[in-house]
């Protein structure tokens, strides 16, 4: 971390409250800066000015994965609170241009207006804000559907340390204009630059919506059931594996029009497996933000589709100190929740690191908890390192963030 | 030719891709001197044909060490000039790697190398009820890594996306020779999204050499609606209420009177003669696509169609498509010689563009024919004009140069999915500042400090975009030929 005096900070303060109002400035007793910048032309103020000065930076939207990817406390905070306006629908074109600092909530509530939304549930939209999903690459159960992030999002703004405003995408869904360097900022922690608009391109909400689960003793029990799914003609929403000590349970949510008659058919492979199908009251994402709770760490590991089931499993045999919670993706995506001493957690996402079909990033350590964000081999690690250099040659952004030690 | 390029890296070049992987005769570097841009033509110093992985590691380092500039190359098919050599450089051919390594049908992948042809991975997994999406009309002959450098669209990824949301894990070896993985079989790859960058790039980031791409379920059915109308605007109406609907169709057409007559000229659809035809295709479970079926027709009636007719077998589908697709290549008979766009829209600004191109177009005293995948606003006007007029083919030039300006104007984009390449590279600057420029750099910089992997493209730059020119179109011999249409 670059060191920063405490009359640096003051004097950085001062120039701060000039730029986006006293207001909208504090020094906290962390020491670390708090500033509310009105728009883009002052974030790339701001930015230009902590790269001058030897100041590190780390943005911040509602706050609610600030930890996600590591690093240490920031010189100075930069909050998009204030960006927090979507400044177009274009219903009719399928596309919006959202400011970062925009709640999830607020946006999708916005386009409901006309009957379309981004196809996305990420964890918790009600604070979590547009440039924060971004930056994290979050998703949820409509990932089976609709794809993530890298599928949705079609053009940003960007600020990059030196002060640079830089445009890339459009407002457009078909585009190979240059590069696309919103698959590069998706999911990059704020480590290489700043988002402060984003276009994404828009679904229609479903029109229909059946949520239905099934329960079995253990995970493997439901494994042909997932799979006939998965290589079936009806059209799922989403599917999800819930596992804990004592059961597993798969929930399947279908948006067909209650004409085509999917849930008869539903029922029919559901039978020939000699389970039981129930049809729930709603879809429960709230189950995926419990995972949190308590202090606990959570990873995220991918798996091979047919492996989603088995590896739930497995959680839970191999690992019988910790208490596994995991909610699972049918095309191989997991999350998972840890509980237990810090040693046996750091033991436990190693042991998973080092089975070479799985890959696990840690979205949040718990207390005690200290493992790298995640592991890659060399030579890309290489290319990252030279993006980040070429991006952040200062390393102004995200300090100590995503590179367990750059 | 190059200094660099001595007998010395030549017998190393020899040794590595052996005497049959090895072109330096100049007859027969004439195939590579361009690819489906035919305007613009530079013969390579050589070109190599390798067979691995490790053989396309091995030139490269040799290309590293000596400074030679290289141009990855799949079927030549691109329409930008992305696979047109540079001076004294060496096209790598990668058509000799073509082989289908793996199959993963229980989780819905196909291991292939770059050479593989696009509709042969649709072929190998149909048996069992399988499609690979992206469907660019080339895909009878253009190759798996040339999609992934331009990123190639298609009329149907209106509903299933382009190839970035189809490829899952690359073999790339860099411009300095390490060879790396970028993205994944599994769901999330860890830290920076290389898999999304490298994918659309036009060749300048390295050369990918194995690739698992996503292979997804046949829909249960699939049917064709065409309905005819008196003016664009009703047809474009259409496909707005489509979408405020809330059905995401496969894929939406609009063609034009001249464009309807050259198709039937040239493949006989028996299409209806009007103004604007709208194409509309859906697909999903057949209780389902029965239900938003109706729903569509009942659209299009309120808008006007005085007539609509419905494809629901394989063969009237056919020939639906086969209309379309050949409406490109059927311009040749309205006019001797023409130039085709790539530009984008937003949707809802297409009446207001259309009559922008037409008075345009009036002005010029040149006819201008659409087609266009009107779902996603990705325009294909097509200027005819006569070469042996005069100054005829330096206004259609311009004019297609300044349709693209007023696509950028509307909001949109200079290229929907035909690339930058060499053809677009001076429209770069106008629809890019130069910041954004700059940071695109930032990113080319990290993977090829060096500027070997297919320099001179993409970006403007001084050499080439000192005049604003760009070259007419002139048809790739397999269009001619009829092997292949063009979008």
């Amino acid at each position: 971390m670059i060191s920063a005096s405490n009359a640096a900070l003051h004097t950085a303060a001062e120039y701060l409250a000039l730029v986006a109002g006293g207001e909208f400035v504090s020094l906290e007793v962390d020491g670390v800066i708090y500033v509310l910048p009105k728009n883009t032309q002052q974030i790339s103020t701001i930015l230009e000015y902590a790269t001058k000065n030897g100041l590190t930076v780390d943005p911040r939207g509602g706050g609610t994965k600030q930890r996600w990817g590591g690093g240490t406390a920031p010189h100075i905070r930069l909050c998009l609170s204030r960006l927090n306006r979507v400044l177009d629908h274009s219903w009719q074109d399928l596309t919006c241009t959202v400011q970062a600092g925009c709640t999830w909530s607020s946006l999708q509530q916005n386009l409901a207006k006309h009957g379309q939304f981004v196809a996305l549930d990420p964890l918790f939209g009600d604070r979590g804000t547009v440039g924060g999903i971004l930056a994290t690459n979050d998703s949820g159960a409509l990932r089976h559907r609709y794809g993530s992030l890298r599928d949705l999002v079609i053009g940003m703004t960007l600020v990059l340390p030196d002060g640079t405003i830089a445009r890339t995408g459009g407002r457009v869904v078909k585009n190979v204009a240059g590069y696309d360097l919103c698959k590069l900022l998706t999911g990059s922690m704020g480590t290489l630059a700043i988002i402060t608009e984003a276009n994404f391109r828009l679904h229609p909400l479903p029109q229909y919506s059946r949520t239905f689960t099934v329960t079995a003793s253990n995970a493997a029990r439901l494994a042909s059931l997932l799979a006939a799914i998965r290589g079936s003609h009806l059209l799922v929403q989403s599917l999800q594996l819930r596992r804990h000590k004592t059961d597993a349970r798969l929930e399947i949510c279908l948006s067909s029009d209650t004409a085509a008659c999917q849930d008869a058919l539903l029922e029919e492979m559901v039978r020939v497996e000699g389970l039981a199908l129930i049809e729930a009251d709603g879809a429960s994402c709230l189950e995926r933000e419990a995972l949190f709770a308590d202090g606990s760490t959570v990873i995220r590991v991918s798996t091979l589709p047919t492996n989603t089931c088995a590896f739930a499993d497995e959680l839970q045999r191999v690992f019988p100190k910790i208490d596994v919670v995991s909610i699972s993706q049918g095309i191989g995506l997991h999350d998972v929740s840890l509980r237990g001493s810090p040693n046996e957690i750091m033991i436990a996402i190693s042991q998973m690191r080092a089975e070479q079909k799985t890959a696990a990033t840690v979205l949040h350590c718990g207390p005690g908890v200290t493992v790298p964000a995640f592991t890659v081999p060399t030579p890309v690690m290489s290319v990252m390192q030279a993006i980040k250099r070429n991006f952040d040659p200062k390393g102004v952004l995200g300090p100590g963030k995503f590179f367990a030690n750059a | 030719m190059n200094s660099q390029f001595t007998p010395a890296v030549l017998s190393e070049l020899r040794q590595i891709v052996g005497q049959r992987g090895l072109i330096t005769a100049a007859n027969q570097l004439q195939t590579y001197e361009c690819d489906g841009l035919t305007a613009f033509r530079v013969p390579p110093a050589a070109v190599v044909l390798p067979e691995s992985t490790e053989q396309v590691q091995k030139i490269l380092r040799v290309c590293h060490r000596e400074r030679i500039p290289f141009v990855a190359r799949g079927s030549g098919t691109g329409l930008s000039g992305g696979a047109l050599p540079t001076e004294g450089s060496i096209v790598i051919s990668l058509s000799r790697m073509n082989r289908i390594l793996n199959i993963d049908i229980p989780n819905q992948q196909i291991v292939v190398q770059p050479g593989v042809i696009n509709s042969n991975v649709t072929a190998a997994v149909s048996p069992q009820g399988y499609f690979y999406a992206p469907d660019p009309s080339s895909q009878t002959v253009c190759s798996i890594g040339g999609n992934i450098a331009e990123n190639a669209g298609g009329a149907h990824c209106l509903k299933y996306g382009f190839t970035v949301t189809h490829v899952l894990e690359m073999t790339v070896v860099l411009p300095d020779g390490d060879i790396v993985t970028l993205g994944s079989k599994l769901p999330n790859a860890a830290g920076y999204d290389l898999a999304g960058v490298f994918i659309g790039s036009e060749g300048t980031l390295g050369v990918a050499t194995e690739m698992t791409l996503r292979i997804m379920r046949k829909p249960e059915t699939v049917q064709v609606i065409l309905a005819a109308f008196n003016t664009i605007s009703d047809a474009a109406q259409s496909v707005s209420d489509v979408i405020a609907s809330g059905q995401l169709p496969a894929a939406m057409e609009i063609m034009d009177r001249l464009s309807i007559e050259a198709a039937e000229l040239s493949v006989h659809p028996n299409y209806p003669a009007c103004e604007a035809l709208l194409l509309i295709e859906l697909d999903g479970p057949q209780a389902e696509v029965d239900l938003q079926m109706a729903v569509v027709i009942d659209i299009c009636k309120k808008n006007g169609a005085w007539e609509t007719r419905l494809a629901v077998d394989e063969n009237a589908r056919f020939l639906v498509w086969k209309g379309r697709k050949a409406a490109f290549a059927a311009a040749g008979r309205l006019s001797p010689n023409y130039i085709v766009q790539d530009g984008v829209i937003p949707r809802t600004a297409l009446p207001v563009v259309l009559e922008k191109l037409n008075a345009m177009a009036a002005a010029e005293n040149l006819r201008v024919t659409n087609v266009f995948h009107a779902g996603d606003g990705n325009l294909h006007p097509i200027i005819l004009y006569d070469r042996s007029n005069p100054g005829e083919e330096e206004r259609a030039i311009d004019l297609s140069l300044r349709i693209l300006d007023i696509c950028v104007e509307a909001g949109g984009s200079i290229t929907g999915e035909h690339g930058v390449g060499r053809e677009k590279q001076c429209s770069m600057s106008y629809m890019f500042a130069d910041p954004d420029l700059e940071t695109m750099q930032r990113l080319r910089r990290a993977f090829d400090p060096l500027n070997l992997s297919n320099p001179d493209k993409l970006f403007p730059t001084p050499r080439f975009c000192g005049e604003r020119s760009r070259g007419a179109y002139a048809p790739h011999p397999l269009e001619t030929s009829g092997i292949a249409e063009v979008f």
